[in-house]
């Protein structure tokens, strides 16, 4: 049955993100305050001091025990959400990389910011590329509603008995933590029945008093090999489940996203550009007018980081005369972005074209329509085997 | 022939469930991190979670592969996340309306050094939790080196001596107090030389666990670290106690009160004599401990004068 | 050589859980000592002193004196330390012949 929903307000992403949490239920909510995440936390603990969250607000010390305490509340059972942004990402990494490695199904949000190394309070995608091989689930998202949507999906996935990974949702601090857009907010009623299909599965393992769980053994041996197997194994199955998901979204709610990967206009594209996060809604401006300018340029929108969607992309990408990357973020050690970095390794699958790596809005310095437009210029250019630039920094 | 007693000692009496640990683990001989385990397990119950981190008792605590060396059921923290994923499973307990007692148990290093910050934000937010820290005074499952609980003097290897070093120069945190002036519900001294007293608060914290942090830190000699001879732990624990080094007391609900007065206090080096860390120590580096020692023991008097 | 297939992995769980329900990790700890305690039965009262603080609590009491389970005793010696009688003589291993019966 498809919901027909009545409640649309114009709300940041922030607020929206808050919104999806107080709609999906958790029991524990555990957070520490940093810009641009800050209002997120402070609209949860609005709502649960006015009663409507109905769950345990722990307002913690610190990042680090942020991440501790919802992972261990995951694994005692129970759903848990926290939220985070750069310098708090890295300051809990020890136990990031313990939530995934227990296979707890925990959500979380970062709020993309440039992280420690040049102090800034700006927005940029380097936070979650520090996290790449954390062994978490990445997703990033394009605009307010996504946000709201994507969140509620997460849990679908997380939770899944056959995934239990966590699952961090990344949207542009700035650009869409403080960016007021109008927001379609589901019912209570219809996110609980799209949630509902968890209830059914076999239980999960969790810590049980007097039941001799112990949660967190040593892996020795073989028995390490084998959980980092099935760790990858799992992350591999996320792919067709988050298409899965997706899809059973749009049925409920009128709005799909296209699972891993958006591709707008590719099809009989020659040249395509691929972006993340809220430079898409930019770059869609971009490709129209270029299209009616006579340039057969496509648009693939990144939504799954990690895992990355190999089969999806190659799909798309074969056969193309160029491909631009435009990385928000940098991949020390390569010299190029570190998106482009990995759509490079695709050749195996995609064959050897041309491909351009574009760096630009880093610390909150927009990536304009001019820019968009300059990039698809040069990967049109490679693709007529004119001499072009592989690397370009951007404004 | 002697005549036979009827009776046990009274530690028995606090007893609830059998010792849920496995008779061979790999503690050093006369460890009494290992008699701390095996008490605690037996007065907190079989059904109390363990929460365990790297460190002298995390080889016992924490299982291989899908074997473990005991029937609680545990979860392993990494060093900085103790007391935090303690509230985890605490706050979503409490959410479902699940009973079960959570017991935090780590060293010195953990407590008071890498994991300070979640046991200060834990203890603030008076989490039901207790939390018990053995005090070996280093980082001992390491390789014996120092912690914010090494005493002046004493010789580990980050702090060894040398020809331009006695060893380690600053005193050590005073962590009972800090935790007591966190104004949790409950938080005591205990060692292992007092079995009955420690029985007693072990008991008491599983009560005082329901108004929120208990804080238990437990003296715990380490005959490796330390260089103490494996039959002499308990003699040790006992001439700390009897020397005021390390006083017996216990703070609930802001009342102070000493559990095991001592009438006359031995002099530091009837307990200094039988450590090997301290071997090397003058005269007047021993007067320094001494009136450390002295100094906190007043500060922990007046304390329970006006408590009185 | 190696796990190839799904159906071949060795542990049932998808992470590292332990089940305190499955035979309990062990060593032989009592092959550690280089000597044993004996109680001195003419010396000992049971007063159960010796039970309490021993680390490996290889002490039981049986009838009306104790036993000690020489397949996991470490040999530390805190049992005849602490003996209020000085019931209890820590003899070299050397002396002994016999297996130990866990």
């Amino acid at each position: 049955m498809t919901a027909r929903s009545k409640n649309i307000k114009v709300i940041t992403g922030n607020t929206a993100a808050a919104y999806a949490v107080l709609l999906c239920r958790p029991d524990v909510v555990s957070a520490y305050p940093i810009t641009p995440q800050s209002e997120l936390v402070e609209q949860l603990a609005k709502f649960h001091a006015d009663g409507l969250l109905d769950c345990e607000y722990v307002a913690v010390e610190g990042e680090n025990s942020a991440q501790n305490v919802a992972c261990a509340a995951v694994m005692a059972g129970g759903r848990a959400f926290t939220a985070t942004s750069s310098y708090g990402l890295v300051y809990m990494y020890d136990t990031l990389l313990q939530t995934s490695g227990y296979r707890a199904p925990l959500v979380m949000v970062n709020v993309n910011r440039e992280p420690p190394g040049i102090h800034a309070v700006y927005s940029g995608q380097q936070d979650m590329i520090c996290t790449r091989d954390s062994g978490w689930i990445q997703v990033v998202v394009e605009n307010c509603q996504e946000i709201l949507d994507t969140i509620i999906m997460s849990y679908r996935l997380a939770e899944d008995y056959d995934i239990q990974l966590p699952v961090m949702v990344n949207y542009d601090g700035y650009y869409l933590s403080f960016l007021a857009e109008s927001v379609d907010i589901p019912e209570q009623k219809d996110v609980d029945r799209f949630l509902a299909p968890l209830k059914d599965q076999p239980p999960r393992m969790k810590l049980v008093a007097g039941a001799g769980t112990g949660c967190g053994s040593h892996g020795i041996g073989m028995g390490f090999v084998e959980y980092r197997k099935k760790h990858m194994a799992a992350m591999e199955r996320s792919k067709e489940l988050w298409d899965k998901i997706d899809a059973d979204f749009k049925k409920a709610f009128r709005r799909g996203y296209g699972g891993q990967i958006e591709s707008y206009k590719c099809d009989d594209a020659d040249i395509v550009l691929i972006a993340s996060g809220s430079a898409v809604g930019t770059a869609r401006a971009v490709i129209d007018a270029k299209r009616e300018q006579g340039i057969k340029v496509g648009l693939v929108k990144l939504r799954f980081f990690r895992p990355f969607p190999v089969e999806k992309l190659s799909m798309v990408l074969k056969g193309k005369k160029a491909i631009g990357v435009l990385d928000r973020s940098i991949c020390f050690g390569w010299n190029c972005g570190p998106v482009f970095q990995e759509i490079c390794a695709l050749s195996r699958h995609i064959g050897i074209m041309p491909m351009l790596s574009f760096i630009d809005g880093l610390a909150n310095m927009d990536i304009t329509k001019e820019h968009i437009a300059g990039m698809i210029d040069e990967i049109y250019k490679a693709s007529q085997n004119k001499p072009y630039q592989e690397l370009t920094w951007l404004p | 022939m002697a005549v036979k007693l009827n009776k046990l000692p009274k530690v028995t009496e606090y007893y609830c469930d059998e010792d849920q640990f496995s008779p061979g683990n790999a503690c050093c001989p006369g460890c009494i991190m290992e008699l701390n385990l095996r008490l605690v397990s037996k007065i907190m119950g079989k059904d109390a979670i363990l929460l365990g981190t790297p460190g002298c008792s995390a080889p016992t605590i924490h299982g291989q592969n899908d074997r473990a060396w005991h029937k609680h059921s545990y979860y392993a923290c990494v060093m900085t996340g103790v007391a935090s994923s303690a509230t985890g499973i605490a706050r979503y307990y409490k959410k479902a309306g699940i009973d079960a007692t959570i017991v935090c148990h780590t060293g010195d290093g953990c407590a008071q050094d890498i994991g300070i910050q979640t046991i200060s934000g834990a203890a603030e937010r008076n989490e039901n939790v207790i939390y018990i820290c053995y005090d070996n005074e280093g980082y001992m499952n390491t390789g014996v080196q120092r912690s914010s609980a090494t005493p002046y003097g004493a010789a580990t290897s980050t702090t060894p001596v040398g020809s331009k070093s006695i060893g380690k120069t600053t005193n050590s945190k005073n962590m009972p107090m800090i935790m007591a002036m966190h104004d949790i519900p409950y938080v005591a001294t205990a060692t292992l030389s007092h079995l009955e007293d420690y029985a007693k608060k072990l008991t008491k914290a599983k009560e005082m666990v329901k108004q929120g942090f208990v804080y238990l830190h437990v003296f715990c000699p380490c005959t490796v670290g330390w260089k103490v001879r494996p039959d002499s732990s308990i003699a040790v624990c006992r001439a700390a106690v009897q020397s005021n080094y390390f006083p017996l007391w216990e703070v609930e609900n802001g009342e102070y009160r000493i559990t095991q007065p001592v009438a006359k206090p031995k002099p530091i080096n009837e307990m200094l004599k039988l450590i090997g860390k301290f071997n090397h120590l003058k005269d007047e580096e021993i007067s320094v401990l001494q009136q450390q020692s002295d100094k906190r023991f007043s500060i922990l008097k007046a304390l329970c004068g006006i408590s009185a | 050589m190696g796990l190839k297939t799904e159906n071949k992995y060795l542990f049932k769980y998808e992470a590292c859980w332990s089940d305190g329900n499955n035979a309990l990790l062990c060593l032989n700890t009592g092959d550690w000592r280089t000597s044993r305690p004996v109680i001195n039965d003419e010396l000992c009262n049971s007063c159960g002193i010796c039970m309490t603080f021993c680390p490996p609590q290889c002490i039981t009491k049986k009838d009306n004196s104790f036993v000690i389970n020489l397949g996991f005793c470490k040999g530390c010696g805190i049992c005849a330390k602490e003996c209020p009688r000085k019931a209890i003589n820590m003899t070299p291993e050397g002396d002994y012949t016999d297996d130990c019966k866990i």
